[in-house]
């Protein structure tokens, strides 16, 4: 899909960093665009997912936690219920923040408003397109998470100082989502085959320890859920946020890293393959 | 009897037409209806022409059935993502909370006729109600949208012989359908998990359930019918009011549990009728007749008032 405009265009682009095949050293300028077409379209939208998770933190902490009481860590501590099931949502929140967004936007742009092909006959490369289109997840996630946080706080769910670093942990989550999100969506061919994006979601959803601890499961499916990302985003942010800090942080980080490698070099090989090649 | 003039008509249309014309153009229109050749080869042009007409109405009487059929085809085009998550999603919620979280749950949350029951008994049927809102939080919102302005499949319907009324009956009908499929996978697997304690009784909660749904969606349909851009409505509907209502309906415990200034969402909501319908018919959980009665009112007052508005809405539009 060569044309000999798009030749040009490269040709006035001098190469001289590594990657100058597939990066114009520009991805902010794709931020920048996502950010202005949520200003001018979807920002009633965009605001409403901070409400999602305090809506759940209601219901489920306040009237659920009626029933069940505190929650006993595994540390022997005990912790409202609220408190146990917060840094659960701020997780869930930020996961579904960037998968909606690396999922339906980007498959929409991809495969209806063709706004990827657009971009890359322009000197902007796959992979400032990728960055810029997880950059502009990450920031939703970040904002949903601060604002959650900051409820959180205002309702004495937080444990610990630590809860600060819940934010930065919360990038990476978005990240980490957002990447792969992108990297599967390139595959997507039809509307159909997104739905299937939902049932991995829904059971990840109810099962990684987000309202109750992995321990009422027998072994077998203990490891299964250890085995998916959302456990990890979970367990990592609920332990900064009550002060729980253990090695194990050390693995949910290194699991959520190796998901935005893993994503960010598939989407952007796929990229190159669906509109360079 | 009226005198037929098609709108526009210009003189051309009244010049005699050679016999047989007025036979190939009807029978092109509706072959199998009609049969203008049976007026012999005698019959003069107005009466070929009301004798089309008559035909061209017959299909009407059962038109919401030709549009329900259109529907229930397009959906052919998802039907295994209808599947498995209609037989899906009813699993992962009975096991995710009602058997995970049961487990957590150290004090039994409701009564039903004879004691205490199971966590899973209790929030089963408020399960499976959401689930029937859900289906009409999809179905209600995008195709209309997409049969409005995108696809424009209900112009292309109400260029049929069909009454404009029938467009959205067919609709609601075929999603009716679906919400009924959802409904009654979620009771056949509540069962299998032995969480109804009245099983007979228990299967009318399948039809209350479509009830409560349609209680939900024929509102919303009249709402995205009126839509003329997409700005993000239905999200912002997911988000405040499904979202809401499926919370803080009682679903996941007794609304009394609730502060008292959120319980008001629960009485408004057709979630909560419905749920208490459910539980009443699957594990006689305590109730009155009147509250019976007021339960099923309500639904109905919701499903009849937004289905005069949503035909208003069509009939403005389309016809």
């Amino acid at each position: 899909m060569s044309t000999p405009a798009r030749e040009a265009a490269r040709a006035a682009v001098p190469r001289r960093r590594p990657l100058g095949a597939i990066y114009s050293g520009n991805a902010r300028i794709v931020l920048l665009r996502g950010l202005i077409a949520t200003k001018s379209s979807t920002w009633a939208v965009v605001v409403s997912g901070f409400f999602e998770p305090v809506f759940y933190l209601l219901a489920m902490g306040i009237g659920l936690g009626t029933y069940i009481g505190d929650v006993t860590l595994p540390g022997g501590e005990t912790v409202t219920y609220a408190a146990y099931i917060a840094p659960a949502l701020l997780a869930v929140s930020a996961m579904n923040g960037a998968v909606f967004d690396s999922t339906w936007n980007v498959f929409f742009k991809l495969r209806f408003s063709k706004l990827y092909r657009t971009m890359l006959t322009t000197p902007l490369g796959p992979l400032d397109v990728a960055g810029g289109e997880m950059a502009y997840a990450m920031l939703r996630g970040v904002a949903y998470a601060g604002g959650f946080l900051l409820v959180m706080q205002v309702l004495g769910l937080n444990g610990s100082w630590s809860a600060l670093l819940a934010l930065p942990a919360v990038v990476l989550i978005a990240f980490a989502f957002a990447a792969v999100g992108m990297a599967i969506t390139s595959f997507m061919r039809t509307f159909q085959q997104m739905d299937w994006i939902t049932f991995v979601m829904l059971p990840m959803f109810l099962f990684s320890a987000t309202f109750y601890p992995i321990t009422v499961y027998p072994e077998a499916i203990q490891w299964l859920v250890m085995a998916l990302p959302l456990w990890h985003c979970v367990e990592l942010v609920r332990g900064l946020t009550l002060g729980v800090m253990d090695g194990a942080l050390l693995v949910h980080v290194g699991y959520l890293v190796a998901m935005v490698v893993l994503g960010v070099v598939v989407a952007t090989r796929r990229l190159r393959a669906l509109f360079q090649d | 009897m009226t005198e037929f003039t098609p709108a526009g008509s210009t003189p051309a249309d009244s010049t005699p037409e050679p016999p047989g014309a007025a036979v190939d153009r009807t029978r092109v229109s509706d072959g199998a209806t009609i049969r203008t050749n049976a007026l012999g080869p005698e019959a003069s042009l107005e009466e070929r022409r009301r004798a089309a007409l008559a035909g061209g109405d017959r299909p009407r009487r059962f038109g919401w059935w030709y549009a329900c059929e259109t529907f229930l085809h397009s959906m052919r085009a998802y039907g295994w993502t209808l599947v498995v998550g209609g037989i899906g999603s009813p699993l992962i919620y009975l096991l995710g909370l009602g058997l995970g979280l049961a487990a957590v749950i150290p004090v039994s949350v409701a009564d039903g006729a004879a004691g205490p029951v199971s966590y899973v008994t209790f929030v089963a049927p408020a399960l499976a109600v959401t689930a029937a809102v859900s289906v009409g939080m999809e179905e209600f919102t995008y195709p209309v949208m997409a049969g409005f302005k995108w696809r424009k499949t209900f112009f292309g319907i109400a260029a049929s012989p069909l009454a404009t009324r029938d467009i959205p009956a067919g609709l609601v009908l075929a999603v009716a359908m679906r919400m009924a499929f959802v409904t009654g996978a979620y009771y056949l697997i509540t069962v299998a998990f032995g969480a109804v304690d009245r099983p007979l009784l228990g299967a009318l909660s399948v039809l209350t359930g479509v009830l409560a749904g349609l209680a939900f969606g024929l509102p919303l349909l009249a709402y995205s019918a009126s839509l003329r851009e997409d700005r993000g409505q239905m999200a912002l509907i997911q988000r405040f009011v499904f979202t809401p209502l499926f919370l803080f309906s009682g679903t996941f415990y007794p609304l009394a549990t609730l502060p008292a200034w959120l319980q008001p969402i629960g009485w408004l909501s057709p979630v909560w009728h419905g749920a208490e319908l459910g539980r009443f018919l699957t594990y006689g959980a305590p109730t009155t007749a009147w509250l019976v009665v007021v339960h099923l009112a309500v639904l109905a007052l919701y499903a009849a008032l937004g289905a005069v508005l949503a035909v208003r809405t069509f009939t403005r539009r389309l016809a």
